[in-house]
């Protein structure tokens, strides 16, 4: 967590609001009609006093469901939006007041659109961004080399980008964003339709970039494996609040509080039933029990199946990312809420 | 002068990626020729037909008015070589492409411009060799004048249709869709820049004159150089010569109006 100096900080946001105002629209064709003519507007609050402030080099997520104003926070930082209220640094820089000033120390990846040129080899999108960011030539040869071998780029290089595969694009993409030596990337849904392997390419490159260049990256992501493979501190934002700013650790210690334990069995026992857990699926001999960490040990759980049935085997799911951060967005998050259920779920 | 220095490097790179682009589509390419060489032939054959009734229209001969569709066409033709990618605003605006030019430290504009496309200067060379035709045809005499003002002139009545393509995608920044308005602005450039403007009613010419300023791209000029400055003979010839004033004038409102509309786009005041 930001818990250095404020003046330390290379992103600094204090009460940052932004409200958008629409015209008022019933629904269907009339009241479509009808807006035409209308002067009422809607005002809306993406954003409502967020705050934080990250150090150089934190890599974070920045999580939230759709319509949670995650782009609208990004839009800000990235200085495309000017805040309704509050105030925010980036890097030094009030992004919107020197909006060109801050595009420099900023690379921003949009997963689902593409800064390159799509009729053209890859390698004339990164010759334009050479010159856009004016990067010194010896500095833009060193780059592309770096990714090259971490993106594995020289197989595509000279290869049209609408022939690209959606990873190989993607990765296109990235060494785009970090040409220039952003202090600070954007990342925007940025493994969004990848396969499994792409997907561990890319976040095996955030990973670099962020430990051997020290870029502060900010990643917002539905993909929650994400966060989970990259980093320590996510921000969790709903309704444009944030309700959550912390280590991933302390979210699953208070919220992941459930863990699974996957039994084999020896014969099929017509009945299955041990205190403290909850079947939650049988398939012929393999059980799946869910239990409360807090209330028993999975050592004690295993010791009363076995007392009961014979098994051949058993393994522990911990609860994944996923799953606590959709029972934080249907609860809300409460500080201590889920010791409170521990103490509930004990048998009596 | 840095800054200078980088928009010079990104405007050749530009161009590069315009070219390597367009021979990427050579069919594509060759078709879109193809019809731009008809587009300009039948609207010259049409005036062609008319004046064959007409042996002239209020004093304009069909030779007059090749000089007067040929100043038009190279004006035109500069315009959407070098200009057109600011009509393709609006849709880079409801895309969400327009975000990426407001995260590059460079002018939004410059950048929409300078936004690699398909875009190659055979429109202009076409007209090019047709306003010269034109020129030697309708006896236009090219002197000192003609040499130092023709030059001006074309770029001011680019800067015109700069001016309204601007104010048109800038437009978009309220209503997201602005097709409509576009295909209005184009149909009036394209109906009342063929015929000299002294053919139409009294409103018809204070609107091309003040609001629309068309006229001033080429009935104006080519009044002055074909010496008709006869007709609407309240304006002095001379006013045919002011056509780079014009253009940068309503440039300037343009860009004013561009500015607004930017700021409201990233929320200002709200």
């Amino acid at each position: 967590m930001g818990k250095g100096t404020p003046s330390m900080a290379i992103i600094e946001a204090v009460g940052l609001r932004k409200v958008f105002r629409s015209l008022e629209r019933g629904s269907g064709i009339w009241g479509a009609v009808g807006a035409l003519f209308s002067r009422t507007y809607v005002d809306k609050v993406a954003v409502d006093d967020v705050s934080f402030s990250l150090e150089p080099g934190e890599l974070v997520g920045y999580i939230g469901p759709n319509g949670a104003g995650k782009s609208t926070t990004i839009k800000m930082l990235t200085g495309i939006l000017v805040p309704s209220g509050g105030q925010l640094r980036v890097a030094g820089i009030v992004p919107h007041a020197h909006r060109m000033a801050n595009a420099a120390n900023i690379g921003v990846v949009f997963g689902q659109r593409s800064q390159l040129y799509w009729d053209l080899p890859l390698r004339e999108s990164f010759e334009l961004l050479r010159s856009i960011y004016d990067i010194p030539r010896a500095r833009y040869l060193e780059n592309m080399r770096h990714f090259a071998a971490i993106l594995d780029l020289d197989r595509f290089l000279a290869t049209p980008v609408r022939q690209l595969s959606l990873g190989e694009r993607m990765r296109g993409d990235f060494a785009a964003a970090m040409l220039h030596d952003p202090k600070i990337v954007f990342l925007d849904e940025p493994t969004i339709g990848l396969d499994v392997v792409a997907k561990e390419a890319i976040r095996e490159f955030i990973g670099t970039i962020n430990r051997d260049r020290g870029t502060t990256v900010i990643l917002t992501t539905h993909d929650l494996a994400d966060v989970e493979r990259l980093s320590r501190r996510i921000i969790l934002i709903d309704e444009g609040k944030v309700i959550y700013d912390g280590s991933l650790e302390r979210l699953r210690e208070e919220y992941g509080t459930h863990r699974t334990l996957v039994v084999n069995l020896a014969e099929s026992y017509p009945e299955f039933v041990v205190a403290g857990a909850e079947v939650v699926s049988r398939e012929l001999n393999l059980v799946r029990l869910r239990f409360n960490r807090r209330a028993l040990t999975a050592e004690a759980l295993i010791r009363r199946v076995t007392e009961r049935y014979q098994i051949t085997d058993v393994s522990i799911i911990e609860p994944d990312i996923d799953s606590i951060v959709r029972r934080i967005y249907l609860e809300g998050y409460h500080e201590g809420a889920a010791l409170r259920q521990a103490q509930d779920d004990t048998p009596s | 002068m840095r800054h200078l220095r980088v928009m010079l490097g990104v405007y050749v790179q530009y161009w590069r990626i315009n070219i390597l682009t367009t021979l990427e589509y050579r069919e594509n390419f060759l078709l879109w020729f193809g019809f731009t060489f008809i587009y300009h032939g039948s609207a010259v054959l049409a005036l062609w037909i008319v004046l064959n009734r007409f042996p002239s229209m209020n004093g304009w001969t069909f030779r007059d008015m090749a000089f007067l569709y040929g100043l038009w066409m190279l004006a035109h033709a500069l315009h959407n070589t070098f200009f057109s990618t600011v009509g393709d605003i609006p849709e880079h605006i409801r895309d969400g492409e327009f975000d990426r030019l407001l995260v590059r430290p460079l002018d939004t504009l410059f950048q929409a411009i300078a936004t690699p496309g398909q875009v190659f200067p055979d429109e202009l060379i076409l007209a090019l060799i047709t306003f010269a035709a034109a020129t030697w045809y309708s006896g236009v005499q090219v002197d000192a004048t003609f040499l130092v003002f023709v030059p001006l002139i074309v770029a001011g009545g680019a800067l015109i249709d700069l001016a309204f393509n601007l104010f048109i995608s800038t437009v978009a920044f309220w209503f997201v869709r602005v097709d409509a308005l576009r295909w209005i602005v184009i149909q009036l450039e394209q109906e009342f820049t063929r015929y000299p403007i002294s053919i139409y009613s009294r409103g018809v010419r204070l609107l091309l004159t003040f609001v629309v300023p068309f006229a001033f791209m080429n009935y104006f000029p080519a009044r002055f150089f074909l010496h008709k400055a006869h007709e609407n003979a309240m304006l002095p010839a001379e006013i045919g010569l002011l056509t780079p004033a014009i253009g940068l004038l309503f440039v300037a409102m343009a860009y004013v109006f561009w500015r607004f509309g930017l700021n409201r786009y990233s929320g200002v005041g709200h």
